[in-house]
């Protein structure tokens, strides 16, 4: 006799029922939220008409500043690397990244940053958040932020895509109060969810006569509810049908040897270059993440095996974006939670050290090849005005075409701005 | 001699009062007239002191380098001292002088990194290694250079055999390469991969030092065990091979995973090896260890955070280089002064010296 069983793992994994079934939930439980009335519906329209995207390479922990964007060579704190010239003229950067400094014409750095956290579990949220003022709500992570303000793009791919090492799956916690909806669809190594393509066994035309039944179901599902929660299904369950029908992206034997070549074959590497072809397929917002950036110890080998790891496929990820006349779309960041000390500790670690870092940031609505902010001589704090992930957040919003002084969020009648209202955009990174 | 011989007459124990330089060091090695001491480090410079004179007094430092200065060896009469850099820079000196003489240089002898260094017995030439994964063999009188060889890894330690002319050379990856004295041929590979590990996206650990006892029959290095990274934690580590055969025949570990690396390691002529590790501040050991012995007779980790130790000639002292470094996340100022470190070295002598 067949015997209940408990729930097995693989129940526990993302499938395409659950993955539709928890965007839905999200769309239902966040109908009636849409952007408020600072937000003129025509200027969402043609915000989302311009197709902008943004790719942000996330390296959980710390880079070293000294080591990537703001080596300080022949200074007390200066470490063993040597500096280097780019394609920029002016701007060096620390040798690990040999092959980025050859596409820093189209890159922008910030070298003033100066934040507010040095603990890993208050600074993850913090920075990925903006740092908005606190307001008793929970702000939602960059990517999901996008996600709302200017939705999916005509391709209709879903806005938000994770990709990172381990486990994937539907991470409604980085849309906070913006509901489930607009949290992110992560791609665990990269790899479609569970089930997410047809059953092979279902033939194309046993597919149209399942959707066909869908749709009367929704059709009379929406005959009883109000049309934003009708629209809200429909919403979820498009994404999800088109998302079905590019299997092409999961298809690795599309990838040439050139590409592999060239971005690597380790992790970060595979990873970018699935970023790049999400952004090609027109996904809205990619976050690509890198975990263990946290050289407490024996920093220098260890950025020599990291950074190194970062450096061949994020310059691969800039000359292709270039080379497709994309950067005039895509905004690049790379972000960390804060930098890391300038002191060097006796385990030959460096520490974190939110006073002065840098961020890395490519791409539309932004100048090229410049070096904005910088530290004092010995790299241990700004020198000049401090700029903190408020400041980025400007900056990035007005470089995706969103104006963040003149828009806020609509939280069940509760206007919330879209980035912390005491700061500003850069703007002497904005073209 | 017994464990608790050796503990009576080699126990060390402070002498005077520690020399200071307000930057941190990396390396201290005694000259082979044992008057010198020199110790090089993160700012470019070697230091020097005259152990002829007590206290100790400190001569103007050896400055043509850039970056880190991590290696440094004499040649065997004491006429010069080698010395290599972070930014792939050899020197040459006559550094007995209150005023140092840079015979030769050569300023982009590697690619980056140079992280060893080693003398041949004979004076005539020297070997170097680094992040290029390269051996190279350079004239000692001209810095001319003799050979190029690639390695599988890089290049974190070298030592020239005493008596046979061969070179060993271990890496990254816990590979100890054995050369013929030109480096132009590879005689034979000792694994000592157990100081390395693919941790997450790190590579981690390496053969950080390689010495020789007196009579050339056995080859310690030192490492970590089990190494990781992020924390880079690890289980303080010396190797003993039997050189003949190749064949390990000794692990001596200490302490815990907090105790870091052993940097640094010498043979003392009585046949036992001694070592020393550093990790975060208060942590790490220094300890003698007779091959054959099921642990080591000395033990102890209250001067810690030791990166270097070197034996003077005339056996009677060990200099062992500390760090001192706080870690810590943040703003830390001192005195409102970011504070950078700086380094120590403890003059220890033994109980009873032979």
């Amino acid at each position: 006799m067949h015997q209940p069983q408990l729930c097995q793992p693989w129940e526990h994994r993302l499938s395409r029922r659950r993955l539709l079934g928890t965007l839905a939930g999200g769309a239902l439980a966040t109908q009636g939220e849409a952007l408020g009335p600072l937000f003129a519906p025509a200027m969402a329209e043609e915000l989302r008409a311009e197709e902008k995207q943004a790719i942000l390479i996330w390296l959980d922990g710390g880079l070293s500043q000294l080591e990537s964007w703001d080596p300080k060579p022949k200074s007390p704190f200066g470490g063993p690397f040597r500096s280097i010239a780019t394609s920029a003229p002016g701007i060096e950067v620390c040798e690990l990244l040999s092959q980025t400094a050859k596409q820093m014409h189209h890159l922008a750095l910030l070298r003033s940053v100066c934040t507010q956290d040095n603990s890993h579990s208050a600074g993850v949220a913090r920075i990925n958040r903006g740092d908005p003022k606190d307001r008793g709500v929970v702000y939602p992570f960059l990517g999901s932020a996008v996600a709302k303000l200017l939705g999916p793009t005509s391709s209709g791919l879903p806005p938000y895509i994770w990709i990172k090492p381990q486990s994937g799956g539907f991470k409604a916690a980085d849309a906070g109060f913006l509901g489930a909806r607009y949290g992110a669809l992560a791609l665990g190594d990269g790899k479609p969810p569970e089930n997410l393509l047809l059953n092979p066994q279902i033939t194309p035309e046993e597919n149209e006569l399942r959707n066909e039944l869908r749709q009367r179901f929704n059709t009379r599902y929406a005959a009883r509810r109000r049309r934003e929660i009708a629209d809200a299904n429909s919403y979820v369950f498009d994404l999800a049908q088109t998302l079905m029908r590019r299997e092409d992206l999961f298809d690795e034997s599309k990838i040439t040897d050139r590409d592999r070549e060239r971005y690597g074959t380790h992790e970060l590497g595979r990873h970018i270059l699935q970023g790049r072809r999400m952004l090609e397929a027109g996904v809205r917002f990619v976050k690509v993440n890198s975990y263990h950036w946290d050289s407490h110890g024996d920093n220098f080998n260890a950025c020599d095996s990291l950074v190194r790891q970062f450096d061949q496929p994020f310059a691969a990820l800039i000359e292709d974006l270039a080379d497709r006349g994309m950067l005039d779309n895509v905004l690049v960041i790379v972000l960390s939670e804060f930098g890391r000390t300038p002191k060097i500790n006796s385990h030959v670690g460096r520490d974190h050290w939110p006073e002065a870092w840098s961020v890395a940031m490519a791409g539309t609505g932004l100048k090229r090849g410049v070096a904005v902010g910088k530290t004092n001589a010995d790299g241990t704090f700004v020198d000049g005005p401090p700029h903190d992930i408020g400041h980025l957040f400007h900056t990035w919003l007005r470089a995706l075409g969103v104006p963040p002084e003149n828009m806020s969020y609509d939280n069940h009648g509760q206007p919330l701005p879209v980035a912390n209202e005491a700061c500003s955009a850069v703007g002497e990174l904005l073209a | 001699m017994q464990a608790n011989a050796l503990q009576q007459q080699f126990e060390p124990k402070p002498l005077g009062t520690p020399l200071t330089y307000e930057r941190q060091l990396c390396q201290a090695r005694h000259s082979p007239c044992g008057r010198f001491l020199v110790a090089s480090g993160y700012d470019a410079t070697i230091q020097r002191w005259d152990l002829s004179q007590e206290p100790p007094v400190k001569l103007p430092p050896l400055t043509a380098h850039n970056g880190w200065v991590q290696c440094q060896a004499f040649a065997p009469a004491g006429e010069r001292l080698f010395t290599a850099d972070s930014w792939g820079k050899i020197c040459c000196w006559q550094y007995t002088e209150s005023e140092p003489r840079l015979e030769w240089s050569v300023e982009s002898a590697h690619d980056g990194w140079i992280r060893a260094l080693a003398v041949s017995p004979d004076g005539q030439s020297l070997a170097t290694g680094g992040n290029d994964a390269v051996v190279r063999h350079w004239s000692a009188d001209s810095g001319q250079p003799l050979s190029a060889a690639p390695h599988p890894g890089k290049v974190f330690s070298m030592a020239f055999h005493p008596r046979d002319k061969a070179l060993v050379s271990g890496d990254l990856t816990g590979l100890i390469r054995q050369w013929s004295a030109d480096s132009k041929t590879v005689v034979r590979e000792i694994d000592a991969r157990v100081l390395y590990q693919r941790h997450n996206n790190q590579e981690c650990g390496g053969v950080r030092q390689i010495v020789f006892d007196a009579d050339g029959s056995q080859l310690a290095c030192v490492g970590q065990k089990s190494p990781e990274g992020g924390f880079a934690t690890g289980l303080p580590c010396a190797l003993v091979f039997d050189w003949s055969s190749g064949k390990l025949t000794q692990e001596m570990q200490v302490g815990t995973k907090e105790d870091g690396f052993a940097y640094d390691a010498q043979f003392h002529p009585a046949g036992f090896v001694m070592a020393t590790s550093c990790a975060f501040p208060g942590r790490g050991h220094v300890w003698f260890w007779k091959p054959g012995e099921p642990q080591a007779f000395y033990q102890s980790n209250t001067i810690p955070n030791g990166r270097s130790l070197s034996l003077h000639p005339d056996g009677k002292s060990l200099a062992l280089l500390v760090s001192l470094s706080a870690n810590g996340n943040g703003r830390q100022l001192v005195n409102g002064q970011y504070d950078g470190g700086s380094a120590r070295i403890h003059i220890l002598g033994f109980s009873k010296p032979a």
